[in-house]
């Protein structure tokens, strides 16, 4: 009796809403700069999911109750993102994408120019949709920006429970399934940032659910399927380069797979081939800069491959900041590194059992996508070993988004041999919601730095009132005085020029802004540079961690982050050209090179 | 479309919610006005649209209904990008109802007269008072945290900074507004010295709270010829004699680089 009330949608709705709670009160006491407080964090992520996943892993609950229990677990997962920003994005990625919203609503015309990464303008179908909620609300893009990503995200997990059901036969296999997904390194935090990966991922996933349901619909209704899948096919292929470049090599196999198979059903090739034909042509139409920008990237990741397994370049120690530049940050601790081994661990095992019965099951196994999704699963830990070459950990870790798709599925049918009929059933559910609970927080873990799980302070209050970090400052004060001007600057302060700050600054490497603005000495073809490209504003920041995206632009806080300097030449260097200084805040110098005498 | 109660329904809706989203000034009237409009109705009618008469169960129209919503956001965008007056709240507010009463008059004429009188609400399952007690705290919680996210909390060890910057008040350059900005934890005071070429310079005794500004105006005299160099300083109260910020600038600026 107690147990079934203890089981009850309502009681896990309550544990959930008290985890997110917990979550959002470490996240709060870091921002007030108290002692650590992670483990209140971690407590209050596994209050939340680990109730539905025990829930999910009994026969009793009905297909309605998985299925709004899935959505309560994307939901409350969802809520711990939201409550790790304060009223800002402040992921990296988030401040490029703002930038190109913000743009299409002052402008009223998608492809404006995005300094920081040029391609992400032609992929404009999250800021796309994004624009249609900030103009009809007058929302910020912030505002706008967390209703479009949670619908994605709700989407997403209903679609991925809905085609696991569908292709196991399973309720409570599909649920087990999308708990398992979980568990992915880019779930927690990456896969619902305000990026456009974060829309075309979920997308993606409607599309399969929709290609399975017409694979099992009588013929007369297979053409109704077909409306997402050919409207899925054509918003992916203007949200995200390689969502659409997987879907159309999912289509693509399916269809080989359909012929070689010989399957009795309609083989997938118009689908296959639209797909292919859109993702191409709108490479090669309106998004040709994205082959300077994708590929460089995997011809890097290739060569660390090749040179790390050679023995010619060391390999990357895991769990460490991979910037040789940047402000040193707190290790992972032990327990945590060992945690997300354990959940490789745990996965590798649900993944060998369910390969297993998999194997045992020819109907399934007969199944084009199901072999796919096999693979997938063997992909995964294919993807896990880049994390040990150097340029190559982010091209697999982003892949193994992609793979795990396959792995959940087959981890469905690990988790339902280890729930079999049977003497200790409920010991066994307990052990497989504890598992799925190192899983979960050992991909959060391996997901995202430790020393950034929790916020940092943008702004404060301080005897009442508010104060921002400089970053933001600066940012806000470049937005109410300089109407869109072009600045060079470190990285991270980039970043908050672009949104909240409403400039054109460019950071980085491309144009080579890092060197003029980290180098204690102007070298002769800096200024050439930056009168090249039109920037007569720079910004000049002490701070050593101005070039890191997650960590650059919060206060300092004393005796734990943000106080190491680069040398005063960095400022000095600008002053003795001479130019006006037109800010001087505490390690921050704005110059205009257009100012002298 | 008679007959079909729910796309009437979607229909009116659609553009109630437009009318409401592109003319009411409240935020918060706006937003419950467009999320169903941009993140329900268009789905629901092109779901419609497509399945006509045939089955297809309540919880999967719902989720299809959101994700061809946003497929249908991603594709509007670039359709609206085509035309000259592009993105606009007029433009989304007429495309999204047009979508809307487009698909649904096709679902009207996809669904079969005899699908109108087999179609059944779907039963909603009453919860008992006890559930729905323990589910509105449960939402109080989570509104609660999502609250607490929101607000900016005092910060003692986080570093606090005051900020002193220069600009010309307008394309004229004759004047130049000089702003200083506490980002301290405490009531700050300072002294603000402005001088303007080798002659002239203006005190200021400037005391600030946390997160507030404080700008001057300064006019810059004319110059027959040259620049006039303009530089402003800023001194805490308890170090008078230590410079703690200055910036500076050359009157008329340059268009060219150094």
């Amino acid at each position: 009796m107690v147990q079934a009330r203890l089981e009850s949608l309502p009681v896990i709705a309550l544990l959930a809403a008290v985890g997110l709670f917990l979550c959002s009160l470490a996240n709060a006491m870091a921002r007030a700069t108290l002692a650590p407080t992670e483990l209140i964090y971690w407590v209050g992520l596994l209050i939340i999911a680990l109730p539905i996943f025990f829930r999910l892993s009994s026969t009793k609950p009905s297909y309605r109750e998985r299925l709004v229990l899935v959505l309560l677990l994307g939901l409350a997962l969802y809520g711990v993102k939201l409550v790790h920003d304060s009223i800002f994005f402040t992921f990296s990625d988030e401040f490029v994408h703002a930038f190109n919203a913000h743009n299409i609503e002052k402008y009223h015309h998608l492809y404006h120019f995005n300094p920081a990464i040029p391609t992400t303008p032609y992929y404009p179908g999250l800021e796309g949709a994004t624009s249609a909620l900030m103009m009809l609300t007058g929302m910020s893009s912030y505002g706008a920006g967390i209703f479009v990503v949670g619908a994605a995200r709700l989407t997403f997990m209903t679609s991925l429970f809905f085609l696991f059901a569908r292709l196991s036969g399973s309720a409570r296999g599909a649920g087990l399934g999308v708990a398992i997904y979980a568990g992915t390194s880019n779930f927690l935090f990456w896969g619902v940032q305000f990026s456009y990966e974060s829309l075309s991922l979920p997308l993606l996933v409607v599309v399969l659910m929709s290609f399975v349901e017409r694979e099992e619909a009588p013929p007369a209704s297979r053409s109704a399927w077909a409306v997402p899948i050919v409207l899925g096919i054509l918003a992916i292929a203007i949200t995200h380069h390689l969502s659409s470049y997987a879907l159309a090599v999912i289509f693509v196999a399916l269809a080989i797979l359909y012929r070689v198979m010989k399957v009795e059903r309609p083989n997938p090739w118009p689908f296959a081939l639209l797909a292919v034909g859109v993702a191409l042509g709108w490479l090669l139409i309106a998004a040709r800069s994205t082959t300077g920008y994708l590929f460089p990237v995997l011809e890097e990741a290739i060569k660390a491959i090749v040179k790390t397994a050679s023995g010619e370049s060391a390999p990357r120690t895991l769990f460490h900041q991979a910037s040789t530049t940047a402000e040193t940050v707190a290790s992972t601790p032990l327990a945590a590194r060992a945690m997300a081994l354990l959940a490789v661990v745990v996965l590798a095992g649900i993944v060998f059992v369910g390969l297993r019965q998999l194997w045992r099951r020819r109907d399934v196994r007969r199944e084009p996508l199901v072999i796919l999704f096999c693979l997938g699963a063997l992909a995964f830990f294919a993807a896990l070993t880049l994390r040990f070459a150097p340029a190559a950990w982010e091209t697999g870790n982003r892949a193994g988004g992609y793979f795990f798709l396959g792995l959940a599925f087959v981890g469905i049918y690990g988790a339902a041999e280890f729930l079999r009929r049977g003497p200790n059933l409920l010991r066994r559910r307990v052990l497989l919601t504890g598992a799925l609970g190192i899983v979960l927080v050992g991909g959060a873990i391996s997901g995202w730095p430790w020393d950034i799980q929790l916020a940092r302070p943008l702004q404060a209050t301080a005897d009442g009132h508010e104060i921002d970090s400089e970053s933001l400052a600066v940012a806000e004060w470049a937005g109410e005085r300089l109407d869109g001007s072009r600045f060079a600057a470190p990285e991270a302060t980039a970043r908050t020029l672009l949104t909240p700050g409403g400039q054109v600054a460019f950071g980085g490497q491309g144009p080579d802004i890092e060197d003029i603005v980290d180098e204690p000495e102007l070298r002769s073809w800096q200024l050439p540079l930056l009168e090249k490209h039109h920037l007569p504003y720079v910004v000049a920041n002490r701070r050593l961690n101005s070039e890191d995206t997650l960590r650059g632009m919060y206060f300092t806080v004393k005796d734990q982050y943000g106080s190491a300097l680069r040398e005063p030449g960095v400022v000095h260097k600008f002053a003795r050209i001479p130019v006006g200084r037109i800010w001087q805040g505490g390690h921050i110098s704005v110059f205009n090179l257009r100012d002298r005498p | 479309m008679r007959g079909h109660r729910d796309l009437k329904l979607a229909c009116v809706a659609a553009v109630l919610c437009a009318l409401v989203a592109a003319l009411v000034p409240w935020e918060i009237v706006r937003l419950v006005a467009a999320l169903p409009l941009t993140l329900f109705l268009p789905g629901y009618a092109i779901v419609a649209a497509a399945f006509g008469s045939r089955e297809l169960a309540p919880p999967k129209r719902l989720v299809l209904s959101v994700a061809t919503s946003l497929m249908a956001l991603v594709l509007g965008a670039f359709v609206l990008n085509i035309f000259p007056f592009g993105l606009r709240t007029a433009s989304w507010a007429v495309l999204l109802p047009l979508v809307v009463i487009g698909a649904a008059r096709g679902a009207a004429l996809r669904r079969k007269p005899a699908a109108r009188q087999a179609r059944r609400r779907p039963a909603i399952p009453r919860p008992a008072p006890a559930s729905l007690a323990i589910a509105a705290v449960a939402i109080l919680i989570a509104g609660a945290a999502l609250v607490l996210a929101q607000k900016p909390l005092p910060a003692k060890n986080a570093v606090g900074f005051s900020a002193l910057w220069m600009l010309p008040t307008d394309s004229r350059e004759d004047a130049v507004a000089v702003g200083v900005i506490s980002n301290e934890h405490d009531y700050t005071s300072y002294r603000l010295e402005v001088s303007l070429g080798k002659s002239q310079s203006k005190t200021y005794r400037v005391h600030l709270y946390p997160g507030e500004e404080q700008v001057y105006e300064v006019d810059v005299p004319p110059r027959a010829s040259g620049r006039t160099h303009v530089v402003a300083t800023l001194y805490r109260k308890g170090r008078p004699e230590h410079v703690y910020r200055r910036v500076n600038s050359w009157l008329p600026r340059q268009t060219t680089f150094p």
